[in-house]
């Protein structure tokens, strides 16, 4: 994809959110800058693969709440923790809650870059899965109630047959269904319409780890 | 002439012996309740009559002729010694002595009409006599009296000038004893600034004698340092007539100098001109090191408490650096990657270095903002914003109180009168009060947790620093007790650090004071004159 990621950055010192906004800058990233967070969520985020840099110390709700904050609301955006005295419970905090690294000032650029990429990348994938998922509800959605009651049965691993004996109508009836169902979901096998109904179906997912991927630079 | 002498004696003795004459005579004889005056002038009156009658009559047998000069002599005795009353007394006794014994036909009452001129012409001279005598005596009797009077008052307004006199002098006596005897030293001038006395102890001070010491010769006992300084106040005060002082060092007749101090007035007449000057010179030189002893132990146990509340700060210390230094680094490597793209963008790269050396200058000026916060000699006292020293405050406390979630607000005067003291110490009270504020909020609260820094002018010249919280405030016992030192409400406190700013306010001849704050918390108000009202030097 070539659309250019979003950086955000949170610190209450000047010369450190200059100096960060200058380093993205030097290689090819672009960063917008804010010294609060109630001054990152004023802002309208682009739909594009974004990572916040946050420090942790900010006069009124610090790095940390905030993080709680954005996850009561359900906004999701991977985060870099950013500290002059990080201690180990802070630390713990940050990763529990999702944080993908958590790296002490005055920090290396390779450290900076990798988790800012990381987080990128991450964020990039989610949205990709997003945006697959997106689709796959959009072709649910052309379902009509007896396809996707047809198309559950079957992935449930019944045949045909049981399925006919299942809802009372003619086996015959239920081949055209399937077919119909295979076609607007555009599967290529049964084990693909599956996955696809997996997906679909909403399930408690694990708390989410560190995903590795790669990010190739633009 | 024996005989005359007595009779002139008894003359004068015996109307005194039988009590007090009239007038001034009253007052000294003693009073005796039957001899009344009017007694007295019948006993005068008749008395001399009665003597002259025998003898007149044995006279008579001697001489053919009427021999009545006895009493004239009678009635002239009376008069003088008994007064008008006794002096007519006199005279009736004599007339009618002299009518029935003296004039014919003898031994009756009965008056010949050839006797008639003779005993008219007797009774004539008689009272003449008697008036006579009788004026004469009043006339004597008044001029004593006016004499014993004067006498008297005379002697009243000597004793009264002498015991004056006495008092005078025991009273200057003792004046001079106490300018001589008193503990302190004692000078006195002329209007034109001549010294013309000095007290004992201070001749034996300097070692000097007066004559030393009159007019100039006072300067050469003044140290070569401070003689100008005394020259010019001396002088000043001359020329205007105000009283003066100051402090100077004085040598003494040892050698070593110590250091007095010098207060003169000026004695004045009712126009206002100035007659004399008078002063006191007094050694403060132990005064003098009590209180720079006191103002050291102060100094150290400030740099103590500051060691200790700056260890609580190392957080937000590390804070304060590693902030600057973050900007450095990042800026470094961008940089670096300014240079090392192709082409180099050197525009950047310059700009980049630009902000490294910026940051870098930051974090040396947090370094030795907090290398002075630790120094522990007290530093010289100079002229400062109290706006810019408070401002350096709130940058070391600016991650503390974002850690605790207090916000710190400060409202600035625009312009404030520089004030003169030991900005590390000044500091060091607002840090502390600030750091209070914040343990009085550290509780969960309901309302917002701020603390507000205010500053404004107080007076002409003096300013006023005004801190706030908004923690649960002050009982009114613990407001008067929480200078005390060892006092805390805190668990871990060692309650020194309000009793340490009050001393650093106080030493800066300032007021530290608590209050409550409008709406719940408290305030912690302190002030400084304008011009410092001490000098260390």
């Amino acid at each position: 994809m070539s659309e250019l990621p979003a950086i955000y950055v949170v610190d209450d010192d000047a010369s450190v959110r200059e100096a960060l906004s200058n380093l993205f800058e030097s290689v090819g990233l672009r960063a917008a800058v804010f010294d609060s967070t109630e001054a990152f969520l004023e802002v309208a985020r682009p739909d594009v693969p974004s990572c916040l840099v946050l420090d942790v110390r900010l006069p009124g709700v610090g790095g940390l709440e905030f993080q709680e904050h954005l996850h009561r609301r359900r906004v999701r955006i991977p985060i870099v923790f950013i500290t002059a005295h990080g201690d180990i419970p802070m630390t713990a905090r940050a990763i529990k809650g999702g944080a993908i690294e958590f790296l002490a000032k005055p920090f290396q650029k390779d450290d900076l870059l990798a988790a800012v990429y990381q987080a990128l990348d991450r964020d990039r994938a989610l949205r990709i899965e997003e945006r697959a998922l997106a689709a796959l509800r959009a072709r649910f959605e052309t379902l009509t109630l007896r396809e996707r009651e047809v198309m559950q049965l079957v992935a449930g691993g019944m045949a045909n047959k049981e399925v006919a004996a299942r809802l009372g109508v003619a086996e015959i009836t239920i081949k055209v269904h399937r077919g119909q169902v295979m076609r607007k979901m555009n599967a290529g096998s049964l084990a693909e319409l599956v996955r696809m109904v997996d997906r679909l179906t909403p399930a408690p997912r694990p708390a989410s780890g560190p995903t590795r991927g790669t990010y190739t630079k633009e | 002439m024996t005989w005359w002498a007595r009779l002139r004696w008894w003359s004068q003795q015996w109307p005194r012996m039988l009590g007090p004459t009239s007038g001034a005579g009253d007052a000294r004889g003693r009073p005796r309740s039957w001899f009344t005056p009017a007694a007295r002038a019948c006993v005068i009156g008749l008395l001399p009559g009665l003597i002259a009658l025998p003898l007149s009559l044995a006279l008579q047998r001697l001489f053919p002729y009427p021999f009545l000069f006895l009493f004239l002599a009678s009635v002239m005795i009376s008069s003088w010694r008994g007064g008008m009353v006794a002096g007519l007394l006199s005279v009736l006794l004599s007339t009618v002595c002299v009518t029935y014994f003296f004039v014919p036909p003898f031994r009756s009452f009965a008056v010949s009409p050839i006797a008639e001129t003779y005993l008219a012409a007797f009774v004539i001279c008689t009272l003449l006599a008697s008036w006579a005598s009788s004026a004469q005596k009043r006339s004597e009797q008044a001029l004593r009296e006016a004499r014993d009077q004067l006498e008297g008052r005379v002697a009243e307004r000597t004793a009264a000038i002498q015991t004056s006199n006495a008092e005078l002098r025991e009273r200057e006596h003792q004046l001079r004893l106490l300018t001589e005897v008193i503990p302190q030293q004692i000078w006195a001038g002329t209007p034109d600034g001549v010294i013309d006395y000095c007290n004992r102890r201070l001749l034996e001070y300097v070692g000097r004698s007066m004559d030393d010491l009159r007019g100039d010769g006072f300067l050469a006992a003044i140290h070569p340092e401070d003689r100008e300084r005394f020259r010019h106040a001396w002088e000043c005060a001359l020329a205007s007539g105000q009283s003066f002082e100051g402090e100077w060092r004085v040598r003494s007749a040892q050698g070593p100098y110590r250091l007095f101090f010098t207060r003169g007035v000026p004695l004045r007449r009712a126009d206002g001109t100035v007659v004399r000057w008078y002063g006191t010179h007094t050694d403060i030189e132990e005064h003098k090191q009590a209180e720079r002893a006191l103002l050291q132990t102060q100094a150290d146990v400030a740099h103590l408490s500051r060691v200790l509340t700056m260890g609580e700060l190392t957080t937000s210390i590390a804070h304060e650096i590693s902030q600057p230094l973050t900007a450095v680094v990042a800026h470094g490597y961008a940089c670096l990657e300014w240079l090392g793209a192709t082409p180099p963008n050197l525009a950047k790269a310059q700009q980049t270095a630009e902000r490294i050396i910026q940051d870098g200058t930051r974090a040396g000026a947090v370094l030795s903002r907090i290398r002075a916060f630790f120094k522990k000699e007290t530093a010289p006292r100079e002229w400062l914003d109290m706006n810019d020293a408070i401002q350096d405050v709130t940058a070391f406390l600016h991650d503390e109180a974002s850690r605790r979630r207090v916000a710190i607000r400060t409202e600035f005067a625009p312009t404030l009168p520089a004030v003169r003291g030991d900005r590390v110490q000044l500091q060091q009270v607002v840090l502390n009060l600030v750091l209070n504020g914040l343990d009085a909020m550290d509780e969960p609260m309901e309302r917002a947790k701020d603390l507000v820094i205010t500053t404004t002018r107080d007076g002409p010249r003096g300013i006023r620093v005004r801190v706030e919280d908004a923690g649960a405030g002050l009982s009114e016992e613990t407001r008067e007790r929480i200078f005390e030192p060892f006092y805390t409400t805190k668990p871990q406190g060692l309650g020194l650090g309000l009793s340490i700013s009050r001393s650093i306010v106080e030493a800066h001849a300032g007021r530290l004071w608590a209050t409550r704050r409008e709406g719940g918390g408290a305030a912690f108000e302190f002030t400084l004159p304008g011009s410092a009202a001490r000098d260390d030097e």
